[in-house]
């Protein structure tokens, strides 16, 4: 009986000692690094993750809110103080806000280097190199569109100094376990550098970029962007080249209205969008839409916060000429986060899921660089400035100008792409007060039309070099 | 019963007369200290094998000569004597006994006797959680035990306590002590739930229904955690639930009551036309002329407004239903519960349903196989509010809602607020915020005793929650109507395979031996799915929206393995030394460092055994001890150490599946937080019992301490986890329990307990960002971890106050200097969260049948910071949108005035309200937690009742009655639990306040 019991007792045990091996379990809703290259799908995947990185609202959303209102198209009347902050020309190296752009920028960086620097040496079977090219084209162009917006936002245009000045860091390399940190600690690069990286970046994408790609990037994608740095450059003759060639190869053409902001990123307006739809939006795990930028703050309750109705400038500004409809179609009169009766944008209009598209690159924008860089370099390639600008004005509902000047096209130009994150960039490369009858702290120039190096970069970068101004 | 008596009578007669003629029979009653009768005291005669026990009325017949002595034992209470002379009744009170040191206490993994105990232990006994009405179990430790802080959840219900067992022991895992329920550890994961801010998300608690737990011990010292290994770290807390007694008359309890629910204290803010008159006379000031509340567009005055804080307010009526069985017969005991609870929260929209059942029972299947299973299921359901910084918080949306926003039109139809403020009545109205649980604790056993001395127990358990939230807004609300609806199950089974040998030899020389292996797989499960776009309010169901916008599945296992073992010996109970060591294995750890070993030592020294001691005929109880070891702290997070690229949502893109980096690299090396424990104690028990005296010294240094290493953003990482931080947590430990006044019909006695904690930050990262004085910290907007001092400082402005001169608001620059535009570079040490010193005071009194309990409880020398304050406080916050406390009336207006605001008219009137000291507040508080008053009919009345009850009690309770605190915090709840991050401790938005309860009820046991 005893002896019984003993022997079944150690019978359970020993079972149970072989638990160790039960102590490596492997995740189900990750995959391990090593296992990304494995296979195309996974490889395709990695891409489409950079794209889904780029959905951010800190890429795509908080930078365009705050050109539009850092400049004088928006009446910021939100409560969050680091949004205050950057509205009053105050940014503080720890603003909240432009650490998740930085953060942000760079981890989608790293992202598109995964796949730039690892995927040349991998060799599938079901893999070509036309496939491999493409692959790494996407990731350059998404690279290069990164790297401009945060040129951009932390480093004074090239009108500044000629683009002598501090840029932003160029992380090229992939970080690894086996990584020194030190090789993570750059300097920053200058505009120049900085541009000449996005230039080739782009001159690669474009090389290596089919012309139709579906709603992913094409050569045209890059060809129009690569149009934007040239003008920001004042390289007028590349960019009326680039956007001619953009018009020219008949992928895109002027939408006959404006439906192009409603969900809709097929529309042959677009050049790129960032797409964002009801499942897959710029958000954290469980909540739709938390990290959406556009419907939140361009909307007024119910809806969005109400944070970012219409300037008066900018209401102003449409009513010197009635009947355009970019303001009849496009506003509505709501009352904003303060309680005042004002202007929305309605270019934002998916309030019910949260999931408006980010408008990157259109076709309309290619016109009205190449109207501006023609008329600076008295040229006509592709057609005349004149003609470029009736042609906006006409689906605008607005009658034909018999002559048209810079001012001409920097007004159509505002009020085509108000909303859209390009106006502050217009006013500063302009050498313009970013507001109406502003003063000192918003002038072209001034330590604080641009953003500080983010103080988790100033602590973890002893090579790092901060904006000039009390940060 | 009467036949039985009269049987008995009749026999003992029979025996009398057969038996020798010296012999006489004795009878009797016992009754205990209250005078009840006492069942089943064993009663013997001296020196003779010749006993019997008390019947159920507490009677007892024995035959016994004249010059013999009885000796009557009872556990807990102390053994009589009584020599038999000329009368034949020996009636017989039996007194508690003074120490109740020979009871048996439940520890890791076993029981002690508790006089034997080295470890730090805190023991919360039945007797003194019996009376006390609570809504959830971790009510029953406040206050009750030193070195135990619980600082209460708000009055909101379903949030949960902030429990900390001797402070803070980690900075970036959890700080939750490790709950285990009958032998099985709880799962408690934060974020099964939609988070509805402030500490909402679970209350691994409230799956207990506190009726039915018997005792709570608080696992304190690494003598008594080590044996947790890799989860003890943070303390532990057993939970044992009630059992039955073997040949116990079995009784069955009822117990009903009504409870009324209301806010103990909020803040006083201003009614429309305040506001209205506040607004324009401000304006007027500011603009010299005359402004009128119109041009405001605020309306006129007395053209009405909302109270949207006495709208979002109710009293609450709960109504509680619970019901105990408990027996069992020679071989069987038996225990089940029944627990039914509606309660009705003192906000809108906030109420729950839960009903519980408990089935426990062991049977002694033979002399060697005794088999048993525990059993606990709660069904809850919920309906929850957001609290804290929220918009849909009904108490910070109606604090902050302007009072001149009508909340309904002329039809009493819902308005929209006009501001991202919504108008909270038709939230609370119109939408649904519905969280449903289910779950199942317990295990089975055997334990199966081959050899005398030795037994083997296998412990089968399982934890198993289900959890469904549904979510649907409204079109008024969310244009377009929202359904979201989330299924978490977590399930945990596990298996504890224990030896345990025990043996005295030669009488002086015990020893104790445990083996233990413990396997546990925990599997947590979440689905969330949620659509939009529905045609009307009607259609209720995902199903019916026209898109789906989320849908998430995630699975995250894992596994713990653990090998243990204990060894305890003293000397005739006078010498006691203990040491245990675990093995601990878990999926968690990375590939390197998969295992870690933990230990402890302890001795003690039990003085009052010795000669010199007893000799002072002064102690009745006298031990010193003393431990060290060392416990760990498993809270990493499911796979933290593998570099990890994330699908689903986080890397799709336009309908195509794709994946992205995580934001920490691997790191192989990860593994636990270890913490190394000394704790001295002394226990001491005087004036025959009548006080009791312990206290301990304990000191308790983290090491690798999980902190996020920052990476130059250029790797494209935001940080890597590593093992690197390091701190210390120290303090005293004082309970003293005395019986201040006992006389045949009264007693009163007192139970104290004060612990006083220190932390310290002995090591951050090395690439941790430095303050001026080169010192590492982790700064946040409001406090500051600083190397060398506290992990809770807050930093600050320091805000002196409105300037009765110049009618400015003024502040202190970082050198002292006044200055009305101060800078964050002038931010200062201005306080802590953490208090000097904190702990409880119970009063108990009881008069015949009445019995009256006074459970307080306090903090002394902590701050809180209000951060809403920034928004009630002033002119300007959000445009001046929003509502504010009655004290910004107080404005200055001329010279010699000492108001509360600056003068609309100087340049810091919209800087008053800029984060500051401001918003700090002195948050030392005692608190009248529980005060119950009951009574217990007298047997008269039981009899008159029809002899139907054994026991009936009556009783009222009053729940935070009165607090007594600072005037600066009229209006807002000194216990704050917004968060529980450690680095966030003592912050807050708006704490909802707690809630004011008074029940009133009645026991009926048969």
């Amino acid at each position: 009986m005893k002896t019984r019991q003993i022997i079944t007792m150690l019978i359970g045990l020993t079972l149970f000692f072989s638990c160790e091996d039960q102590l490596v379990v492997t995740p189900e809703d990750n995959v391990e690094t090593a296992t990304v290259f494995a296979t195309k799908g996974s490889i395709n995947g990695a891409v489409v993750g950079i794209y889904s990185k780029n959905q951010s609202g800190d890429l795509n959303g908080n930078p365009q809110l705050m050109s539009d209102f850092m400049s004088d198209n928006v009446n910021f009347v939100g409560s969050f103080p680091s949004l205050q902050e950057i509205d009053q020309f105050e940014t503080l190296a720890t603003n909240a806000t432009i650490d998740n752009i930085w953060f942000d920028a760079y981890e989608l960086i790293g992202a598109a280097n995964n796949i730039i620097v690892n995927l040349p040496n991998v060799d599938l079977l079901d893999l070509s190199e036309t496939e491999k090219a493409q692959f790494i084209g996407e990731a350059k162009f998404l690279r290069a569109f990164t790297y401009f917006q945060l040129v951009n936002l932390f480093a004074q245009p090239f009108q500044f100094n000629g683009g002598t000045n501090f840029g932003v860091p160029l992380s090229t390399q992939v970080f690894t376990p086996e990584s020194e940190l030190s090789d993570f600690q750059l300097e920053r690069s200058t505009v120049n550098e900085v541009h000449a990286f996005i230039e080739q970046d782009l001159l690669d994408a474009i090389a290596t970029l089919p012309d139709s790609n579906g709603e992913r990037a094409e050569s045209g994608a890059a060809r129009a962007l690569l149009a934007r740095l040239y003008l920001y450059r004042e390289q007028w003759a590349e960019a009326a080249d680039l956007a001619n060639q953009v018009i020219a190869s008949g992928e895109y053409s002027l939408a006959l209205d404006y439906d192009f902001y409603d969900d809709n990123p097929t529309s042959s307006e677009h050049i790129f969008v960032v797409i964002n739809t009801p499942n897959d939006g710029p958000q954290d795990e469980s909540v739709p839409g938390s990290d959406e930028v556009y419907v939140n703050f361009y909307n007024p309750a119910p809806g969005g916060r109400g944070d970012a109705p219409f300037s008066q400038d900018l209401i102003d500004t449409f009513a010197a000429e009635s009947g355009d409809r970019r303001f009849d179609e496009l506003s509505q009169a709501a009352s904003d986060a303060a309680g005042n009766a004002t202007f929305f944008t309605t270019k934002y209009p998916d309030i019910v899921n949260n999931a408006s598209d980010g408008m990157a690159l259109r076709i309309t924008e290619m016109y009205l660089i190449r109207a501006e860089a023609n008329l600076q370099n008295a040229s006509t390639v592709g057609d005349t400035p004149l003609n470029d600008i009736n042609l906006l004005r006409n689906r605008a509902g607005l009658d034909d100008l018999d002559a048209v000047d810079l001012d001409a096209v920097a007004l159509e130009r505002r009020k085509e792409l108000c909303f859209e994150g390009h106006r502050r960039m217009d006013l500063l490369r302009n050498n313009l007060n970013l507001r109406p009858s502003g003063g000192p702290e918003s002038a072209p120039g001034a330590n604080k039309v641009i953003f500080p190096i983010v103080d988790d970069e100033i602590t973890n970068n002893p090579n790092i070099t901060q904006n000039p101004g009390n940060f | 019963m009467k036949v039985k008596k009269l049987f008995g009578t009749l026999f003992t007669l029979l025996f009398a007369t057969v038996a020798l003629s010296q012999e006489k029979t004795i009878t009797g009653t016992v009754t205990d200290q209250t005078g009840f009768p006492l069942p089943g005291v064993n009663i013997i005669v001296e020196g003779t094998s010749n006993g019997t026990q008390t019947d159920f009325d507490g009677n007892y017949t024995i035959t016994a000569n004249e010059g013999q002595a009885l000796l009557f034992t009872y556990l807990g209470q102390k053994t009589e004597r009584r020599v038999i002379g000329a009368s034949d009744v020996i009636n017989l009170q039996m007194e508690e006994d003074a120490q109740a040191l020979q009871e048996v206490v439940v520890i890791g993994y076993g029981n002690q006797e508790e006089k034997k105990i080295i470890q730090n232990v805190g023991i919360v006994k039945q007797e003194a959680i019996e009376n006390l009405q609570v809504v959830s179990a971790d009510q029953l430790l406040q206050g009750q035990s030193a070195g135990t802080q619980i600082v209460n959840a708000s009055g909101v219900l379903g949030s949960a306590a902030v429990i900390r067992v001797r402070g803070v022991n980690s900075i970036n895992s959890g700080s939750q002590p490790l709950i285990v329920i009958d032998g099985v550890p709880i799962t408690d994961t934060a974020g099964n739930t939609l988070n509805r801010g402030g500490n909402t998300g679970i209350n691994p608690l409230s799956y207990v229904n506190p009726n039915d737990i018997e005792s709570l011990t608080v696992l304190k010292d690494a003598g008594a955690t080590s044996i947790y290994g890799s989860r003890g770290a943070n303390g532990v807390i057993l939970i044992t639930t009630k059992r039955g007694r073997k040949g116990e008359k079995t009784t069955v309890t009822f117990d009903m009551s009504t409870q009324y629910s209301q806010s103990t204290d909020v803040p006083d803010i201003l009614t429309a036309d305040e506001f209205r008159q506040f607004k324009s006379e401000v304006a007027s000031l500011q603009q010299g002329s005359p402004v009128t509340p119109e041009s405001l567009g605020l309306g006129a005055i007395g053209s009405g407004g909302t109270d949207w804080l006495g709208g979002v307010q109710r009293t609450g009526i709960s109504q509680n239903y619970n019901l105990g069985v408990r027996g069992g017969s020679e071989k069987t005991s038996f225990f089940f519960g029944l627990d039914f609870q509606d309660s009705e929260g003192f906000l809108i929209g906030n109420d729950q349903e839960r009903a519980g059942a408990r089935i426990n029972i062991d049977t002694q299947v033979n002399d060697w196989l005794k088999a048993g299973m525990n059993l606990g299921i709660t069904n809850n359901r919920l309906n929850r509010v957001g609290i804290e910084n929220n918009i849909n918080a009904p108490f910070t949306a109606a604090f902050l809602q302007s009072p001149v926003v009508p909340a309904f039109d002329d039809d009493g139809n819902f308005v929209q607020s006009g501001s991202f403020i919504p108008n909270i009545f038709a939230r609370v109205a119109l939408n649904t915020d519905e969280l449903k649980t289910f779950r199942v604790i317990g295990n089975a056993f055997t334990e199966i005793s081959p050899l005398p001395g030795l037994t083997w127990r296998s412990e089968f358990g399982v934890d198993k929650l289900n959890l469904e939230e549904f979510v649907r807004q409204a079109e008024f609300n969310t244009p377009g109507g929202l359904a979201q609806q989330i299924w978490v199950s977590e399930d945990r089974w596990l298996t504890n395979q224990t030896i345990n040998y025990n043996n005295t030899f030669n009488d002086d020389h015990t020893l104790t031996v445990l083996l233990g292996l413990n396997y546990e797989e925990t599997l947590r499960t979440r689905s969330n799915v949620s659509s939009t776009g529905f045609l009307t309010d009607d259609l209720r169901n995902l199903g019916s929206g026209s898109t789906p916008t989320v849908l998430n599945g995630d699975r995250f296992p894992s596994r713990l393995f653990g090998l243990f073992s204990r060894v305890s010996y003293d000397y005739k109970g006078k010498y006691l030394v203990e040491g245990s060591v675990r093995r601990d294995g878990s999926s968690r750890f990375g590939a390197n460092n998969r295992f870690g070993y933990f230990w402890s030592a302890a001795a003690g020294w039990v003085l009052s055994e010795e000669a010199f001691i007893q000799d002072l005929n002064f102690f009745d109880f006298l031990s010193l001890r003393a431990s060290i070891g060392t416990v760990g702290n498993d809270r990493l997070g499911t796979f933290p150490s593998l570099g990890l690229f994330n699908a689903g949502g986080f890397g799709d893109y336009n309908g195509e599946s794709g994946i992205v980096p995580a934001p920490n690299p691997e790191n192989p090396d990860l593994k636990w937080e270890e913490s190394e424990t000394i704790d001295i104690g002394l226990r001491t028990s005087f004036l025959n019992g009548r006080i009791n005296f312990n206290t301990s010294y304990f000191k308790k240094t983290t090491s690798d301490l999980l902190l996020a290493q920052a990476l130059p953003p250029q790797t494209g990482f935001t940080n890597i986890n590593r093992n690197v931080g390091e701190m210390e947590n120290s303090g005293w430990e004082f309970e003293l329990s005395t019986v201040n006044i006992r006389t045949e019909n009264f007693e009163w006695r007192t139970n104290f307990n004060l612990t006083t904690i220190e932390n310290k930050v002995l090591a951050l990262n090395e690439d941790a960002a430095t303050d001026p004085q080169g010192r590492r910290i982790i700064d946040g907007p409001i406090q500051r971890a600083i190397e060398g001092e506290s992990l809770n400082n807050f930093f600050l402005i320091r805000y002196v106050g409105v300037n009765p001169q110049t009618g400015d608001a003024e502040w202190l620059d970082v050198n002292g200097n006044v200055t009305t535009n101060p800078s964050s570079a002038d931010r200062v040490v201005t306080g802590s969260p953490l208090p000097d010193f904190s702990g409880g005071m119970t009063n108990t009194f009881s008069y015949k049948g009445f019995d009256l309990s006074v459970l307080m409880n306090y903090s002394y020398g902590n701050e809180v910071v209000i951060d809403g304050l920034r928004f009630a406080d002033g002119n300007d916050a959000i445009g001046g949108i929003v509502n504010i406390r009655r004290q910004n009336l107080n404005f200055w207006r001329q010279q010699g005035d000492n108001a509360f605001l600056p003068s609309p008219t100087s340049s810091t009137f919209n800087l008053f309200n800029q984060r500051s000291s401001q918003q700090q507040l002195d948050a030392s508080y005692l608190r009248i937690k529980n005060v119950t008053l009951g009574y217990n009919l007298p047997q008269s009345a039981l009899d008159k009742l029809g002899g139907v009850f054994t026991a009936v009690r009556i009783y009222a309770t009053g729940t935070n009655l009165f607090t007594l605190k600072a005037d600066e915090m009229d209006g807002i709840d000194p216990e704050v639990t917004d968060d529980i991050d450690p680095l966030f401790q003592g912050e807050s938005f708006f704490t909802a306040p707690q809630a004011q309860l008074y029940s009133f009820g009645a026991r009926l046991t048969f």
